[in-house]
Parts: C-alpha cells; sequence; structure tokens
C-alpha cells in the first residue's frame, strides 16, 4: 500500500469523523430542543446538496468541452426559485398536513392514495437514480485515486500481483451506506426531521463551496493574474476553442452539445422532483417561512459555486494542454502544479459533494421502497409485535440496496459518459413526474388513470431513448440496437424515434417521453372519471390555501361499527411501536373530549381514524396506511360507509348550508305564522318529514307529573296512539333525554336494542331514530321531539343532529311564548271577574243601604207635647244600628235605639230581623223590659249561630203622664239634660246584651221628664268619635254640647251634634256609625 | 430615490409580476435572445456570453432578494418599510 493510498485514506476518515461529530452534536441539539438546523441559513444550504460531484467535477469538465451552456443546469433552479413561494409553499404545507414521506407519497396521495402510483413512482426514482448514484462513485473513486498517486482502479493489497484487490468503488459504496443507515434510518418514522443527516449535508455544502473557491482562487489569482488574463492567455492559445466555449452551438451539429432550453428545462424540474431534493426541501422543512430567504440565498450559493468554474476550465486546458481528464480539472491543476494541499482540499469538497448526495438519496429512496413496494405486501399480513423491527430493517436494506445499484451501473456504464451526462439521465427520469405533480397541484380534474398513464408511458419513452442507449453504449448491450433499431426496423431507433434523427440524446427522449407523458395524463384525465376518494384528495391539495383552519369540513363518513381508541392503539403500535403510539393518540385525544369509557363520539370516529392514517402514514406512507387501516377495520367487521346525505341536492359545502338554511328559514315562517301551538307542531313535523327522509315524528310535551303527553303525531301508521303503540318502547331513551337535556340519537337500531330491547320498532321496520330535547338555552327540557327513519341507517349525522336542536330550540321558545301569553289572559279574565264582583256587591251593597235606610222611620210620629227626631249615618254601606218609633195612640210613643256588633251586612240582616220581631211584637207586648225579653229569647239563637250581639235601650213615652219607662239590654245609658241642671242625667238600668243569654231579667225604670228636658239616645260611635290625637268625644261634651243647644228644634240639635263630632275628628269619614234619637219635651 | 423604491417594493408583491419574471427569465435564457449575446467577442476582457449570464443572474438573484424583502415587511411588519 503506498503511502499517498494511506495519507488520502487517513484525511477520508478524519473527515469523515468530522461529519460524524456534527451530526452528532445538531442531533445532540435537537434533543434537548435547541436546534441549530431550523434556520434559513442551514436550510438553504441543505437544498445546496443538488450541487453534486457532478458540480464539482463534471461542470469543469462540460465547462472544458461543451463551454459555458453547462450554467443552465444552475439557472434553471434558480430561475424556478421564482415559483416557490406559491408552488413549494403550496407543497410543504400539503405534506406537512398529511405526513407526506416522500414524493412518491406525494403523487400516490394526491391521486387517491393509489399503491400502483406510489410503487410506479417508486421504481422509476430508483432506476432514474441509479446514474446518478454511480457518478458519485466514480468521481469520488477516481479523485481518490488521483490524490492517492495511483492510476489504476483497484487497490492492491500486499504490493504483489496475486495479492487481493480490493475495489475502492465498492468499498466507498459500503461506507456510504453505513453512513446514510446511521443517519438516515435510526427510527421508523419518516415524516420526521432527521436533524443530524441535514447538519451534516449543510456542514457538506458549505465545505463544498469552500473548497471550490479555494480552487478557483488558486487558479485564478495564484497560478494566473485574475479572470481577463486566463481568458486573454486562452484566447491567445486556442482562438478557435475560445470561440467555441463562450457561445452557444444553436446548429446542434455537435452530438455532445446540449441545446440550452433542454438543459434549462431538465434542471427547473429536477430541483423540485429529484426525490432528494423533495426530500430536502419539503420533508425536512421545519418552517414554511424558510422558504423566503432560501429563495434568494440558495441561487446565490449557486452563483458562487460557479463563479470560477470557467476559469479553472480554461486554466486546466492551458495547464495540460488539452480537454482530456477535464472532469477532474480540480484535483489534477493543482496536482500537476504541486500544490498537494490545494489538491487534498479538492478532494475533500469532492468527497462532501458526493457523500452528502448519497446520503440524502439513499434515505429518500428507501424510505420510497420501504412504504411503496414492501409496505403493501406486508400490509396484506397479520400485524405482529416484531414488525417495527422489520421495518426499520427493511428500510436499513433498502439504502444499502439503491447504493449498491448505483455502484453496479457505475460498472457497468462506468467511463462510456461523462459526469454531466450521466446526471442528465437521472434529470430526464425526475421530469417525468412534473405533469403529474403541477397537474395535482393546481388542475382539478387530473386522475389517477391519467397520472399512472402518463408516468408509465413517459418513462418507458425515457428507458428506451435514454437508460437502454447508456448500456448499449457501454457494450453491454448489442450496439447494432442503436444503429440497426430493434429487429432491424430503424423506425424504432432508441436514439431516433420515429425517424427523429438529428437530435441530441436528452432533446429527443425529452421531447418524446413529454409528449406521450403530457398527452395521457390529459386525454385519460377527461376521459375517465375520477373515484370519490380521489375527490376527496382534490379538495385537500387544491384547496388547501382556500380553507380556512377552522372551519371544520363536515363529516361524510361514518364507521359502520364503532371502534375503541384502545383498539386503534394497539393497531399503530404492531407498526410504530407501543410508545409512538401512545405519543400518537395522547396528542390527539389533547383537547378533545372523550367520555369515561375512553371512547370517543360517533363523529369524532372518523378523525380518529384518519388521525391514525395520518401517524401511520408518517411511517409507511399514505397509500400503505390507508390499506393497513381499511383491512384492520374489515376485521373487526366496521367499514366506513356514506352518510345518508340528508338533503335531497348534491352538496359542497356551500349548497349544504343553503339547504340547511331553507329549512330553519321555513320552520321559523312556520312559527311566526300562528300563536295556535297545534298548527305550529304540526306543520314543523310535516316540513320535517318533508324536507328529510324521515317517516315518523312525534312532539312529546312534559306534563305536570311524570308523563310525556303526545302532542302531535305525523307520518305513517297514525293509529290510536295508546300504550301498547310501539313508540313507548323509547321511553327509556325519553327519561335519559329529558334527563340529560342532549339529544340522543342511533343510527343502528339493532345495535341499539341489544341493550334495550325495541323489538316492536324494529317490527315496524324502523332503522334509526333521534330524540332531541325541546328546551331553551340553559332551561330544562319542555319535551322531547322524537323522529324516526325507516330508509336510512347513518341519517343522523352531527350536522343534522346540531339542525334538529336548533329547531327544537325554536319549538321551544315559539311554546313558551305561547304559554305565557296564554297564562297571561288568564289573569286578565280572573282580574276583570273579581272586578265584576266588586261592582256586583258594591251595587247590591248600595241596594242594601237604600233598604236599610228605608227600614228606619223616616220621620218621627207627631205627639202633641213632644219633639221628636232620629238619624242614623252610616259609616259603611250598611250597618248594625237601628232607631224606630212605634206610635201606640195620640199620647203614647215608643222609642228604641239599637246596635248590633259589627258593621257587616250581617248585623245589617240582624237589624232587619230585630226590626220585623219588633213590628210583630209591638203590639202583643206593652213594657218595655217584655219586649226586651221576647227578643233576647226568639233572637238568640239566630245571634249565637252568627257571633254577634245586640245591645237595645228601649222606652215607652207616655205625655199624657209624662213618665218615661224605659229598659236597657246593655246599651250605652241615653242622657237627659235638663234646663235647672248643668250635668245630665244618664238612665240606667239593669240588664244584660241581647244574644248571650237564653233568660235575662231586663229591669224597668220609668222617670217624670218635665219641660224643656232634652233626651238624647246614642249608640257608641258618638261618644267614641276620636280626634287625631286618640282623645275621645266622651259623654261629658255630649251633656255640654247637648246643654248648649238645647234650644233647638230635636231635627237641629241632631244635625248640631253631628257636626260637633265631625269638627271633633276633624275627618268627615266616621269610624263607626252614629245613631241618635231626641226627644224633646215642650 | 427612497420613496421610488418603496413604490417599486410595493409595486412587486404582486403575484403576477412573480410570474412575469419567471416567464422573463425563461425567455432571457432561451434562443431568439440568447442570439444577441451568443457572439465571440470580449468586453473589459470579458467573453460577452460570459458577461450576459453572470450579471443577468446576479441582477435576478437580486430580484428575488428585493421580493422578498418587500413580500416580508407587506406581510409581517408593515413599518419595516420605512428602514427600506
Amino acid at each position: 500500500m503506498s503511502p499517498g493510498i494511506a495519507y488520502a485514506a487517513s484525511i477520508s476518515a478524519f473527515y469523515t469523523a468530522l461529519i460524524f461529530l456534527v451530526a452528532w452534536y445538531a442531533h445532540h441539539r435537537k434533543e434537548s430542543g435547541r436546534s441549530i438546523v431550523s434556520n434559513p441559513i442551514i436550510y438553504s444550504l441543505s437544498l445546496a446538496v443538488y450541487c453534486t460531484s457532478w458540480t464539482f467535477y463534471g461542470s469543469v469538465g462540460k465547462a472544458s468541452t461543451t463551454g459555458i451552456d453547462f450554467l443552465m443546469i444552475y439557472l434553471g433552479p434558480s430561475l424556478a426559485a421564482f415559483s416557490w413561494l406559491f408552488l413549494l409553499r403550496r407543497i410543504i404545507r400539503i405534506s406537512q398536513d398529511n405526513n407526506i414521506t416522500s414524493i412518491a407519497d406525494f403523487i400516490s396521495l394526491r391521486y387517491g392514495k393509489s399503491l400502483w402510483l406510489g410503487a410506479l413512482v417508486t421504481i422509476i426514482a430508483i432506476l432514474g437514480i441509479m446514474p446518478y448514484i454511480a457518478l458519485q462513485i466514480k468521481a469520488v473513486s477516481h479523485s481518490f485515486y488521483l490524490v492517492s498517486g495511483l492510476q489504476i482502479h483497484d487497490i492492491t493489497l500486499g504490493g504483489s500481483e496475486s495479492g487481493a484487490k480490493l475495489p475502492t468503488g465498492l468499498i466507498l459504496a459500503l461506507i456510504l451506506s453505513v453512513f446514510s443507515i446511521i443517519f438516515g434510518a435510526r427510527r421508523l418514522v419518516s415524516s420526521e426531521r432527521h436533524e443530524g443527516l441535514i447538519a451534516a449535508v449543510a456542514f457538506e455544502s458549505l465545505i463544498k463551496l469552500l473548497s471550490l473557491i479555494g480552487v478557483g482562487l488558486f487558479v485564478t489569482y495564484g497560478l494566473f493574474d485574475g479572470f481577463t488574463d486566463i481568458f486573454s492567455r486562452f484566447k491567445a492559445f486556442d482562438p478557435a476553442a475560445f470561440d467555441r466555449l463562450f457561445t452557444f452551438d444553436a446548429s446542434g451539429s455537435s452530438p455532445d452539445s446540449i441545446p440550452t432550453f433542454t438543459m434549462l428545462f431538465l434542471s427547473m424540474g429536477a430541483i423540485m422532483l429529484l426525490p432528494r431534493q423533495f426530500h430536502v426541501m419539503v420533508i425536512e422543512n421545519s418552517d414554511e417561512r424558510h422558504i423566503s430567504t432560501a429563495m434568494w440565498l440558495f441561487p446565490t450559493y449557486l452563483f458562487l459555486i460557479n463563479l470560477f468554474v470557467m476559469p479553472i476550465a480554461l486554466g486546466g486546458i492551458l495547464t495540460t494542454g488539452s480537454t482530456s481528464g477535464a472532469d477532474f480539472f480540480v484535483i489534477n491543476i493543482p496536482l500537476i502544479t504541486g500544490n498537494s494541499a490545494i489538491a487534498q482540499l479538492a478532494f475533500l469538497g469532492g468527497l462532501s459533494a458526493a457523500a452528502g448526495m448519497v446520503m440524502v438519496e439513499s434515505v429518500a429512496i428507501s424510505t420510497m421502497l420501504l412504504n411503496h413496494i414492501f409496505m403493501p405486501v406486508i400490509v396484506r399480513c397479520t400485524p405482529q409485535a416484531w414488525f417495527p423491527i422489520l421495518l426499520i430493517n427493511l428500510k436499513r436494506l433498502g439504502i444499502l440496496l439503491v447504493i449498491m445499484m448505483g455502484y453496479f451501473y457505475h460498472r457497468i456504464v462506468g467511463d462510456s459518459y461523462m459526469l454531466v451526462n450521466m446526471g442528465l439521465i437521472s434529470f430526464s427520469a425526475a421530469a417525468q413526474f412534473l405533469p403529474a405533480m403541477l397537474g395535482g397541484l393546481y388542475w382539478r380534474r387530473g386522475n389517477k388513470a391519467g397520472a399512472i398513464g402518463g408516468i408509465l408511458l413517459g418513462s418507458l419513452t425515457w428507458f428506451y431513448t435514454l437508460l437502454l442507449p447508456s448500456f448499449s453504449r457501454s457494450g453491454w448491450l448489442p450496439a447494432d440496437l442503436l444503429t440497426e433499431g430493434p429487429f432491424g426496423i430503424s423506425l424504432l431507433k432508441p436514439t431516433a424515434l420515429f425517424g427523429l434523427s438529428d437530435m441530441d440524446l436528452w432533446s429527443h427522449s425529452l421531447f418524446w417521453s413529454m409528449l406521450f407523458n403530457v398527452s395521457s395524463y390529459i386525454v385519460c384525465s377527461i376521459l375517465l372519471k375520477q373515484t370519490e376518494q380521489e375527490r376527496e384528495q382534490v379538495h385537500k391539495f387544491i384547496g388547501i390555501f382556500e380553507q380556512q383552519p377552522s372551519s371544520r369540513h363536515p363529516e361524510t363518513k361514518r364507521l359502520s361499527k364503532p371502534v375503541t381508541t384502545e383498539q386503534f392503539v394497539t393497531l399503530m403500535a404492531k407498526f410504530i411501536g407501543e410508545t409512538e403510539a401512545n405519543r400518537a393518540i395522547s396528542q390527539y385525544i389533547g383537547n378533545r373530549e372523550i367520555n369515561a369509557q375512553g371512547t370517543v363520539s360517533e363523529f369524532e370516529l372518523p378523525n380518529l381514524k384518519r388521525h391514525t392514517e395520518k401517524t401511520l402514514a408518517g411511517s409507511v406512507g399514505a397509500a400503505a396506511a390507508g390499506a393497513i387501516v381499511d383491512s384492520f377495520l374489515s376485521d373487526m367487521g366496521s367499514r366506513m360507509e356514506s352518510v345518508y346525505d340528508i338533503y335531497s341536492t348534491v352538496r359542497t359545502s356551500l349548497d349544504q348550508s343553503r339547504e340547511s338554511l331553507f329549512v330553519r328559514l321555513k320552520a321559523s315562517e312556520i312559527i311566526n305564522r300562528t300563536l295556535d301551538l297545534q298548527i305550529i307542531m304540526d306543520d314543523l313535523l310535516n316540513l320535517l318529514l318533508k324536507e328529510f327522509k324521515l317517516d315518523v315524528a312525534i312532539i312529546q310535551l312534559k306534563k305536570d307529573s311524570d308523563a310525556f303527553l303526545v302532542s302531535s303525531y305525523q307520518g305513517t301508521h297514525r293509529r290510536p296512539i295508546s300504550s301498547s303503540h310501539w313508540y313507548t318502547e323509547s321511553r327509556p331513551y325519553l327519561d335519559m333525554v329529558y334527563r340529560d337535556g342532549k339529544p340522543h340519537f342511533t343510527n343502528d337500531v339493532r345495535q341499539a336494542s341489544e341493550m334495550l330491547p325495541l323489538d316492536m320498532t324494529i317490527a315496524e321496520g324502523i332503522v334509526s331514530f333521534a330524540h332531541i330535547p325541546i328546551s331553551r338555552e340553559g332551561e330544562p327540557a319542555i319535551g322531547i321531539l322524537s323522529v324516526f327513519s325507516k330508509s336510512i341507517a347513518g341519517l343522523f349525522t352531527e350536522e343534522f343532529i346540531g339542525l334538529l336542536s336548533s329547531l327544537s330550540g325554536q319549538l321551544a321558545q315559539a311554546i313558551t311564548i305561547v304559554q305565557e301569553m296564554q297564562a297571561k289572559d288568564r289573569e286578565r279574565d280572573q282580574k276583570e271577574l273579581a272586578l265584576l264582583q266588586n261592582a256586583r256587591v258594591l251595587r247590591d251593597m248600595e241596594i242594601a243601604k237604600q233598604i236599610q235606610i228605608s227600614l228606619l222611620p223616616n220621620s218621627a210620629p207627631e205627639i202633641s207635647g213632644i219633639d221628636l227626631a232620629g238619624r242614623c249615618i252610616s259609616a259603611a254601606h250598611v250597618g248594625g244600628d237601628y232607631f224606630d218609633f212605634f206610635r201606640r195612640n195620640e199620647h203614647t210613643v215608643d222609642m228604641l235605639i239599637a246596635d248590633v256588633s259589627g258593621h257587616s251586612v250581617g248585623a245589617a240582616l240582624i237589624m232587619a230581623e230585630v226590626r220585623t220581631l219588633l213590628r210583630a211584637q209591638v203590639n202583643s207586648a206593652h213594657s218595655a223590659s217584655a219586649i226586651l225579653n221576647i227578643l233576647n229569647s226568639q233572637l238568640h239563637d239566630d245571634l249565637t249561630r252568627a257571633e254577634l250581639f245586640i245591645t237595645m235601650f228601649y222606652a215607652k213615652y207616655s205625655s199624657a203622664s209624662g213618665k218615661l219607662s224605659y229598659s236597657n239590654a246593655g246599651h250605652n245609658h241615653p242622657i237627659i239634660h235638663r234646663s235647672s241642671q248643668d250635668s245630665c242625667i244618664e238612665l240606667d238600668t239593669e240588664g244584660l246584651i241581647i244574644g248571650v243569654k237564653t233568660s235575662v231579667v231586663f229591669e224597668e225604670r220609668s222617670i217624670e221628664l218635665i219641660s224643656g228636658d232634652v233626651l238624647l239616645f246614642y249608640t257608641d260611635g258618638l261618644t267614641e268619635a276620636c280626634d287625631s290625637e286618640g282623645e275621645m268625644f266622651g259623654a261629658a261634651r255630649v251633656c255640654s254640647h247637648l246643654g248648649a243647644v238645647s234650644d233647638l228644634p230635636a231635627k237641629e240639635i241632631i244635625d248640631s251634634l253631628y257636626d260637633a263630632v265631625i269638627a271633633f275628628s276633624g275627618t268627615r269619614s266616621l269610624q263607626d256609625d252614629i245613631s241618635m234619637v231626641v226627644l224633646k219635651i215642650n | 430615490m427612497k420613496r421610488m423604491l418603496i413604490r417599486i417594493m410595493h409595486r412587486l408583491q404582486l403575484r403576477e409580476s412573480w410570474i412575469i419574471f419567471f416567464i422573463l427569465g425563461i425567455i432571457m435564457m432561451t434562443f431568439p435572445f440568447l442570439h444577441i449575446f451568443n457572439k465571440p467577442i470580449t468586453l473589459f476582457g470579458f467573453p460577452l456570453m460570459f458577461l450576459y449570464l453572470m450579471i443577468g443572474w446576479a441582477v435576478s438573484i437580486f430580484v428575488i432578494y428585493l421580493f422578498m424583502r418587500a413580500y416580508s415587511s407587506h406581510n409581517h411588519n408593515p413599518d419595516e418599510k420605512k428602514d427600506v
């Protein structure tokens, strides 16, 4: 082993260790939460994985041979950067929303998670990338020989000819594989970003830039004297070559010259579509905002790395004297001029460029290989506990496989192509994804058939016109295939298909493959229909920026048999391991409601299913994840079925809300049209029956007691509602709904009947039903709306229940309003009645008063020698005061005054009774005491019953004798004012109040009245009238006033006394009745 | 001068201008147009085509840079425009 080898190998080993360190550091930083990778500069540098050893060595090679047109490969991406703000942002948004793992995943997801499409894209990517990886291996192993000073392809161990030969290419391939596996396949989750890998790639991008600029500075300013010096010297050295290299060959005469447009187009496609570019740009993107920096920083990187390519190329020709080995001028120039340090730097740059590309590419491709080739097979098997281990090792195997395929292509095709031309084969393959990709992002009608057809035809053409000739040219296939065409058919010559000759290989291939690709994509998309699954994806892809994040897409699918969260976790654990599965599910549940049993609501299930798919997609790709979950569900006996479209029209989200609005509008029309609750309820139910596929609708209102009253029943089977009717089976649901105030629905009645017998309901043909509480917001339910469908299971979507609840709320409002109005009406009626009755009573009382007044004598009898008057002023309408006169003969008169206790009608009635009795008895009994006796015995029972009693003073006066005989039944004592005396005489006798005892002895006395005497009978209202301070009028005042007015006639004495009392009490309304009788002796 | 720059940046925010620049770039990189510079002469000692491509490239990068300044100042902080 020569010292050169050891030296080169140790540099490589040292460098490799450095890269490891960088990657490890980045990984460590990420683990501790302080990512160094997540910033726009690292992102831009990682995009520079575009610059491989093709750029590093090949650009110079191409610049030396065909001239400045190599720049097109970098101008293309630079131009494409203009489109990133909308194109790349859209792709990244979609990918992050769906846990996309690779470009194959992306394309297959867009076209309905097609397994076939994913596999096809993967196969093309693998085939297409083969030359590219081969290119790297070729470049690195070649540069290794140069730096270590060898010119043979194998390193001979032991120096002897028989010693084992060690192929560097193979060793390199193996080292790169190990490297890629360590950074790219540590864990299975491919949608997760690989920070270590990206840090290594970014670091390598930095190294290759510095290295190439270093070499460029060395050549331009070290060996020569700046740009102009190189240009002028070269022009002097070879004017013809100078002209050729700095102009484009527009005629296409040289077979190796490629039209600028072809290169521009291929490179513009490649920057987005090469699997590794897609990986670093989209999958490893941590923040959308990094794009805006990368948009100018990445082109700047390309600009800088190409700045010195032309001087190096010209300097190389000047130094070596020819263009042979131009691909490795970057190393050769320093070596020839004896600057091995610069050569080492260049070698490191080349190694960086190659290693970065191979790592990222192999990781991207192996992910595709696992998800789209291996997975579809694996998902057919029953998930096992060791699946995670199998999967990760399959991925590692994939990396090895990809790199080894590159190695073998390198062995086969070897040196027959220049580096750049090998790379362009890969670019052409990647370009085949362009129509399906762009169409998928912007053309709604692009469909699966079109994508498969386009990619298949395009890549077959590519294979035939580009890959096959590359094998053939290297002598691996018979050469006459190229010159004669297959079976001698010259029209089918791979390099001049259908007679299209005189065109360079790449433009020719690009033209035919794109023609077939685009046309079959468009034709198939127009002629064939999209499946439902595709349409769903179209909405996700094309509407990604139109969708408001807050607006929820209404659910259109339901699971026919509920699956628990636990079952989903178990499923996920089989593919991604227990920890990851638990993390994923807790992330999902985080802000959602789940009930005590750990199950999510029926409406959440499709979301949970999607989340499971998305999580799995992060590891196994969307297509495989879909297949896994579907087969799991079908094992469970469950499947996704379409939710019945409750609206008759085909809906988009816009139409749907319009339909819903229409029903709400109709409902409020019904409710506002009338106040008749029955009509409202009937019409509302009929509206529901008409607009939705319902068969029976019932409104039951809660009565005071425990029972529900069927207030409206619409729909079929309107047989008499009785306790044996089928709907009574739902009673437990009603109670539950009533208690909880939440809607309950059953989308499949047979499942519900396992818990609760619903035999009669099933016999009726009911398949789904819902009960909605009729309640206003925040108030207890006042009834229940029940709807039943015979035709559709799964009718009750979250949205439909929402609509029904909203209608119930409106109905509750209407019912409450109607009930309130009825209550108000009742109250008003009652008031009116009361007023009426009151008026009637008042009128009756008025009548009674009139009658009572008429019962009192309106004038006193005229007896000679006396002046007699009496008056009653009642406080209320009717009263219990009573006075009367009976004229016995022309000299004799009986007088009495009585007071029935209380002022009620009862008192008045008793008074009337007293009067009647008196009138009857006056003629039979003659003495006062006898009359009182009779009255007492006759009234006792009545008074006891009425709880009343009577005081009465009865007197008999004879003008002939001048004698007044009297008897008292507890009445206040009448007074006599005698003109000769100042004081008054009180007439006092023994006697109990009438109505207390059955037999009472009333004492009878008599007194001689003389002329001028004024006798006053009065009731207690007179003496007990109070002034404002509570002082009573009193007998003394009565007496003195009587003295003062004794000269007046009897009638005027009464009036004067009355006025005095009014004046005393200060008010016109009396507290008690006042009755007075005055007898004046003339 | 400053005001003019701000006004230009405002115009650049239009989505159409992105597409126009993109198409313009393609036209300038393809043939009928390239013929103008496709001559074997030198300018200040630099080959014409080399000069055209490198300067054109640098200008296009600068244009994207301006775009992004305009875009981010418009989208994130309207006051930033004053600093430009």
